[in-house]
């Protein structure tokens, strides 16, 4: 063999070499990574209230968020008659919360603000009791008609909570402002109750 | 290094004098005016796959809010434009895989209480490079479409899309706040045994 083709064989090799080289360093797999993001923001939802179903005494019902009691007197004592009602709401929060249960009035008391007192031994107001139960809570509110404010009870939700509030009024009988059984001046008399889902 | 290219050296000088000795020999022996020497340039393609490039807006598919802000519920009409993956190929015989990870809520990390949940689900795909496209359904046991042949060796593009987003766990459950919930798609291009 001429040794000048051995110098080309050398220079073949060498160019074998050289597209390996690029070649190995290729792979023989390729990966993409995509991501995928998105978020969740806090948020608080109350819906509608709706009646559970058998727990109603002495209401009339619900008719839009109002509830009616039937008969607030007991006609022959005019003592306060005993009504209780069990009202539900379906509810959301996904982040630790406060639930806030308040009462406007503290007690049902005359729509209509008197400007004098009642008369000696009738009631002005009537208590109420409040319980509120709610993921982990299992609150009491007594709106207990001392006076004429707001009251409220604040409950702290460590955790996302979903599902149901379920929110039970309760006046006990003869129940009033000014002692047991008191009889009760004639009038509307009237509470606002409000449930708050908020931040903490 | 040196003793390397002083053979070099030694090599190149002779194939000068052989290549001159050649040219000699024909005009002294007259037989012929030509001379053919056949050489082997050889080389080869190895088989490799390389993955493409994203334009425009980058890699990431951002789905923003996922959920009802009025229900605490997952959106029922979550949707991102597809990423395309341009400029990949393969040299040889290739498979085409589809890998994806639930969005996970990456800063609440616990067990979320009853009626929530963390993860959110979908269905990645991966089409352009088989006649079927590679998908891969993060909610599923197994995912036997996740991986897909292509008999050939091809250049082109890949689209790369998410869908069917559900919550893990079922619809009526309610995701747990979180500013960043992520999840990863995963595409890999690989030369086929």
């Amino acid at each position: 063999m001429p040794r000048g083709l051995r110098l080309e064989t050398v220079l073949v090799v060498g160019g074998l070499l050289a597209w390996a080289s690029p070649a190995f360093a290729q792979s023989t797999v390729a990966t993409k990574t995509l991501p995928v993001t998105g978020n969740a923001p806090p948020v608080c939802a109350v819906g509608s209230p709706r009646l559970a179903a058998g727990n109603q005494i002495n209401f009339r019902g619900l008719s839009g968020n109002t509830l009616q009691i039937d008969q607030m007197i007991d006609p022959t004592t005019l003592a306060v008659a005993a009504a209780s009602v069990d009202v539900k709401f379906d509810a959301v929060c996904n982040y630790p919360h406060r639930l806030r249960l308040e009462s406007q009035n503290n007690g049902l008391w005359p729509t209509l603000q008197r400007t004098q007192a009642p008369a000696p031994g009738f009631g002005s107001a009537v208590p109420y009791r409040a319980t509120v139960m709610w993921g982990v809570v299992n609150g009491v509110l007594n709106a207990d008609a001392v006076a004429r404010r707001v009251n409220d009870q604040l409950f702290n939700v460590d955790l996302p909570t979903a599902g149901e509030i379920d929110l039970k009024l309760n006046i006990a009988p003869g129940a009033s402002n000014a002692r047991d059984n008191a009889p009760l001046p004639a009038g509307d008399y009237a509470d606002t109750m409000r449930i708050f889902v908020e931040p903490r | 290094m040196t003793r390397n290219l002083k053979r070099l050296a030694v090599l190149s000088a002779a194939a000068v004098a052989i290549a001159w000795s050649g040219a000699a020999a024909a005009q002294t022996e007259g037989g012929s005016d030509t001379d053919t020497k056949n050489f082997a340039v050889v080389g080869n393609v190895p088989a490799m796959c390389v993955g493409g490039t994203i334009a425009g807006t980058g890699g990431t598919f951002d789905m923003g809010v996922l959920i009802d802000l009025n229900t605490g519920l997952l959106r029922t009409d979550l949707a991102a434009p597809p990423k395309v993956l341009s400029g990949s190929f393969c040299s040889a015989r290739s498979t085409i895989t589809v890998n994806a990870t639930p969005m996970a809520a990456q800063t609440f990390t616990s067990t979320p209480p009853t009626g929530f949940s963390r993860l959110v689900d979908y269905t990645a795909t991966a089409a352009g490079w088989t006649t079927t496209p590679a998908s891969y359904a993060t909610s599923a046991g197994s995912n036997p479409a996740a991986v897909q042949t292509r008999a050939t060796a091809f250049s082109g593009d890949i689209t790369v899309s998410v869908g069917n987003f559900s919550t893990n766990g079922g619809a009526t459950q309610r995701l747990v706040a979180d500013t960043n919930y992520q999840g990863n798609v995963t595409v890999t291009l690989a030369v086929a045994s």
